[in-house]
């Protein structure tokens, strides 16, 4: 970190690059070091590839591979929000069993990746080096604490996750590793590759979906029953230490619930590639679609989720298309659309120096209803839990207030995991539910293979996973309504004499690492760093909860800037 | 009383090699998706935690500056990229690159389109032309570590040859790594860029490729083979459809008409026949997956062409006609053949004799029709000739008394649950 003095105590501190976070993260930031807070924050995209211009003029059926590449640690998810997109554009639908295996998929792909962020990007900040470091208080007390979850995860103090926590050698991140590592075997079986499947089509998928396929998938995904109990357990016990310890780490990353989600893994019996129908086949998804604002609820609606983003480049490195902030057009359903929707947008970029004050970041400033959201997988249990709306409780249980996780017996005997909706949301509480995520993704993969099984028990045309297609010659326009590992997710295709004419990709880090807006609000992340107090007692100069608040957002900035 | 440990002993106990026992390798994304780290980060063939912790005795440790990985941020981390340069790092250096290189350094406004750093992370006495607040590119720090590199790494197709960033239409004028150094370019070591290609390449190529190397700066092994564009020749020389499980299918002219198919997926958009790569025998990691293996058509993600010399994707690759025809009307008439062997290897010599097959899978079609018979016969005269002919010597063998024995215990099973119902298997249809 570059620290360059300034007056009354404000010193300049650059996170250039944020390290452990997926792709090109920059972060400027004035803190006062002396006082434990930081006083301006900006997040800053450093990557800028042009996706979305690449696509322009290409033969629709190159979208899915095309566009799957602008991200390779969200490595499966833009393929189907380009397959949907384009599915939709041209009039199709799969058959229920290419439904059940693109969910399989993306499930099977969080396997991958929520244990690689929780151990190798974030656990680091835990570890014991990292705490006896900045805080050496709470590692003595740690040496004295005995874990609550020792039975779970085989710990006996909270000093031994600590130790287990670190880089390389420590038992958690070398376990995080090689359990990635079988969630990819199981991913490839279906998917050919990982990052970048190669089986996704327009109409559904091309897998081979055979017996000994489906078999090497179940024995693979029921391992993380077993491993989604530890993780949790280890989560639960590190951050209610800290909490305990020092009621302030509650503030680290503090921001307002604000949440956006498109939901994502579809009712196979449900979905019929429409937009007309979504708002119904949107609430049938395995997690609810909908918006949060300040903790309550505002819609599950997602139509009214589509129609109410928009996207402002003020601080942004491109120029702005919009000529205003009027409406343009409406979406197929007829609800209007903002000239500034990701539908309408068009991608102008003016590379230039970084002025804080003026433009500073590739990424674009998303908001919904003109509001910055945070998105990711912890927005996916809280929309599930609050709404009360998911059809399927086969091992998934919203309460209003939480979602019951029921975990078949493995090893370990089965459970009834819990995560609750948070009182006060922070850094710390990302983390924790990144971790009862996982075991939501197992759950759904799981449930996703049994239902599998089912189709190919019962035959027929049910159970083929391609629909023919003849690509439009007319005016089409497409929506991809997903999520990735990270959320919110949407590709926005317009077609005209077989080509593609506009491709607008919205990710879920757009979200949460935009600059501000035109209005002069904060990105998510931006707010949640200057939010943040600095509580290490040892060296307050080197920002770990302000690299612990932005390493809770999860960002992967591949995503973000396209 | 002291022990006096054996030579060979010491040597064993040593990491061999150069002086520290350490290398640096430097990774730099461009304009990359991060999909080569993730696939590296999945390898185990060496692991890249064994490379780093050091427990494979014949590497040295790797220091690893990742910016996945790296337990610092900011100047903390870029610290050692400027020693690099500067020359002070007290240590050898590998660099790896992943992603294209964005053509930046000629923006007429300040800018980048990667960016890693800031000015003041800049070497001393090195000049920049950005203020020490202001973002270095990405491609600064390329050009300024390549030449002291040891050897230099292009990782995946975009760094390789420019990929999907370098794709018609893209406004950053994104290229291979090759391209931005240029033809002359040598690493300290005297080697032109290394390229691991593939988008995303599979793990166990890039980590096998590194600790080959590492082993030939140690003086360990000899210098990998490499093709004429850099590439690991024992990996990249064949074309995937030689190793492809599905080129059976190609051979006996048999195609998949639709996305999820088992046969050859050449008339689905499968390019495999003319793209160098070895995903289908090595597995996509740790022996699974790999596109065609399950049902992924190739679209070429290896090749210097990818993407628009493969696109559209979904769509026959020409040639396809030319010699997909071919191998129906050949490949056709050798499956007919071979199907006509199979009848007879299918079968237990003993039910040639009893004319009947005790599976009930088939529900006991036992009688081989005449011309079967004669074909078998022909089969195997060609067969036996100049040899033993088994077939005689089976037929002078008694049948065995036990034969059948529920029936001849009076046990009938006519009255049991049909659950086949339809599904018997025929011969006929492979």
């Amino acid at each position: 970190m570059a620290a360059v003095r300034m007056a009354n105590e404000a010193q300049r501190v650059d996170f250039d690059p944020v390290t452990r976070v997926a792709g090109a993260l920059s972060f400027q930031t004035t803190v006062d070091v002396e006082g434990g807070r930081v006083l301006e924050a900006s997040a800053v995209a450093t990557l800028f590839r042009g996706y979305e211009v690449i696509l322009e003029g290409r033969d629709p059926r190159d979208a899915i591979f095309v566009s799957s590449r602008a991200c390779g640690v969200c490595g499966g998810v833009h393929a189907t929000a380009s397959a949907l997109a384009l599915e939709m554009a041209f009039g199709i639908q799969p058959p229920p069993m290419g439904i059940v295996v693109r969910n399989l998929l993306v499930a099977t792909e969080y396997l991958y990746d929520r244990p690689t962020h929780l151990f190798t990007r974030v656990g680091p900040d835990f570890s014991e080096a990292a705490v006896r470091e900045t805080n050496p208080e709470l590692w003595e007390r740690a040496l004295r604490t005995p874990a609550p979850g020792g039975a779970t995860h085989g710990f006996a103090l909270i000093s031994d996750l600590m130790t287990a926590m670190t880089p390389f050698v420590g038992k958690l991140y070398t376990e995080a590793l090689a359990m990635s590592r079988r969630a990819r075997e199981a991913y490839v079986l279906l998917g050919g590759k990982y990052p970048h499947p190669q089986t996704i089509t327009p109409g559904g998928v091309s897998a081979t979906v055979g017996t000994q396929d489906l078999q090497l998938m179940l024995l693979r995904v029921v391992e993380f029953f077993d491993y989604s109990q530890k993780v949790v357990a280890v989560w639960d016990d590190v951050v209610d230490f800290f909490f305990e310890a020092d009621p302030r780490f509650r503030e680290v990353g503090q921001g307002p619930p604000n949440f956006i989600d498109l939901g994502q893994w579809d009712d196979p019996y449900a979905y019929d590639g429409t937009f007309e129908t979504a708002s119904s086949w949107g609430e049938r998804r395995w997690s609810t679609p909908g918006a949060i604002v300040d903790g309550r609820l505002r819609t599950t609606d997602i139509q009214r989720v589509n129609m109410g983003v928009e996207e402002f480049v003020d601080h942004s490195f491109y120029e702005d298309w919009s000529g205003g902030g009027s409406q343009s057009g409406n979406d197929p359903a007829g609800n209007p659309l903002s000239n500034r929707h990701p539908a309408n947008k068009q991608t102008i970029p003016q590379p230039g120096e970084t002025h804080l004050a003026g433009k500073y970041s590739w990424s674009t400033a998303p908001r919904w209803d003109r509001q910055p959201m945070e998105t990711g997988a912890y927005a996916r249990l809280w929309m599930t839990a609050i709404a009360d709306k998911l059809p399927h409780r086969g091992f998934t249980e919203p309460t209003g207030h939480s979602l019951r996780l029921a975990i078949p017996q493995a090893q370990l005997p089965a459970t009834v995991l819990e995560w609750r909706v948070p009182e006060h949301w922070g850094a710390l509480e990302r983390n924790r539910a990144q971790a009862y995520a996982l075991a939501h993704s197992a759950l759904v993969a799981y449930e996703s293979l049994l239902l599998g099984l089912d189709l190919m028990r019962k035959g027929g045309p049910d159970a083929g996973v391609f629909t023919h297609y003849k690509i439009p010659k007319d005016l089409r326009h497409g929506t991809g309504l997903w999520g990735g590992s990270r959320g919110y997710l949407s590709h926005h295709v317009t077609l005209e004499d077989r080509v593609i004419q506009r491709y607008q990709i919205v990710a879920p880090s757009t979200f949460t690492m935009s600059p501000r807006d035109a209005f002069g609000n904060s990105g998510p992340c931006e707010a949640a760093v200057v939010a943040t107090p600095l509580l290490s007692t040892a060296h307050p100069e080197r920002c770990i909860d302000v690299l612990r608040t932005i390493r809770s957002f999860d960002p992967c900035m591949s995503c973000a800037t396209h | 009383m002291a022990r006096e440990s054996a030579p060979w002993l010491e040597s064993a106990s040593g990491r061999g090699g150069s002086a520290e026992g350490v290398v640096h390798v430097f990774w730099l994304a461009g304009m990359s998706c991060d999909g080569c780290s993730v696939s590296v980060l999945g390898a185990s063939n060496p692991s890249v935690e064994a490379m780093v912790v050091g427990t494979i005795p014949v590497l040295p440790h790797v220091v690893f500056h990742h910016p996945m990985l790296a337990e610092e941020a900011g100047s903390d981390f870029m610290g050692p990229f400027r020693e690099a340069v500067e020359g002070t790092l007290g240590a050898p250096y590998m660099m790896v690159v992943e992603g294209s290189i964005p053509d930046d350094q000629t923006l007429e406004r300040a800018g980048q389109f990667s960016g890693l750093g800031v000015g003041a992370d800049w070497p001393r006495g090195s000049s920049s032309s950005r203020g020490p607040e202001q973002p270095l590119r990405a491609s600064d720090w390329i050009w300024a570590l390549a030449p002291g590199a040891e050897v230099t790494i292009a990782i995946g197709t975009c760094a390789t040859w420019g990929g999907i960033p370098a794709a018609a239409g893209n406004i950053t004028g994104s290229m291979g790594l090759m391209d931005y150094l240029g033809a002359d370019y040598r690493s300290a070591r005297g080697l032109p860029v290394v390229n691991v290609p593939g988008c995303a390449p599979v793990g166990d190529n890039f980590t096998e490729t590194l600790a080959q190397l590492l082993q030939y700066l140690e003086g360990i092994a000899p210098l990998p083979d490499f093709d004429d564009l850099g590439r690991p020749a024992w990996m990249f020389e064949e074309t995937v459809h030689r190793h492809c499980p599905k080129a059976g299918y190609y051979e006996e002219g048999v195609f998949s008409e639709e996305p999820g198919d088992d046969q050859c997926l050449v008339e689905i958009g499968c390019w495999g026949p003319v793209v160098q790569c070895n995903i289908v025998e090595r597995g996509a990691i740790n022996h699974m997956g790999g596109c065609m293996v399950a049902g992924g058509a190739c679209i070429g993600c290896t090749m210097p062409g990818f993407p628009d010399k493969y696109s559209p994707f979904y769509k026959a690759p020409p040639g396809s006609a030319f010699s997909g025809s071919v191998s129906k009307v050949y490949g056709g008439g050798i499956r007919r053949l071979r199907r006509m062997s199979m009848k007879t290897g299918n079968r237990e010599p003993l039910w040639d004799q009893t004319d009947v097959v005790t599976s009930g899978w088939g529900r006991g079609k036992g009688k081989r029709d005449p011309v079967d018979k004669m074909n078998a016969f022909f089969y195997k005269k060609l067969q036996y000739r100049g040899s033993v002919n088994q077939g005689k010597r089976h037929k002078k063998q008694p049948l065995p008394g036990s034969l059948d024995v529920l029936t001849k215990n009076g046990i009938d099973h006519t009255q049991s649950v049909d659950v086949l119902g339809e599904r018997i298997k025929s011969r006929e249809e492979i």
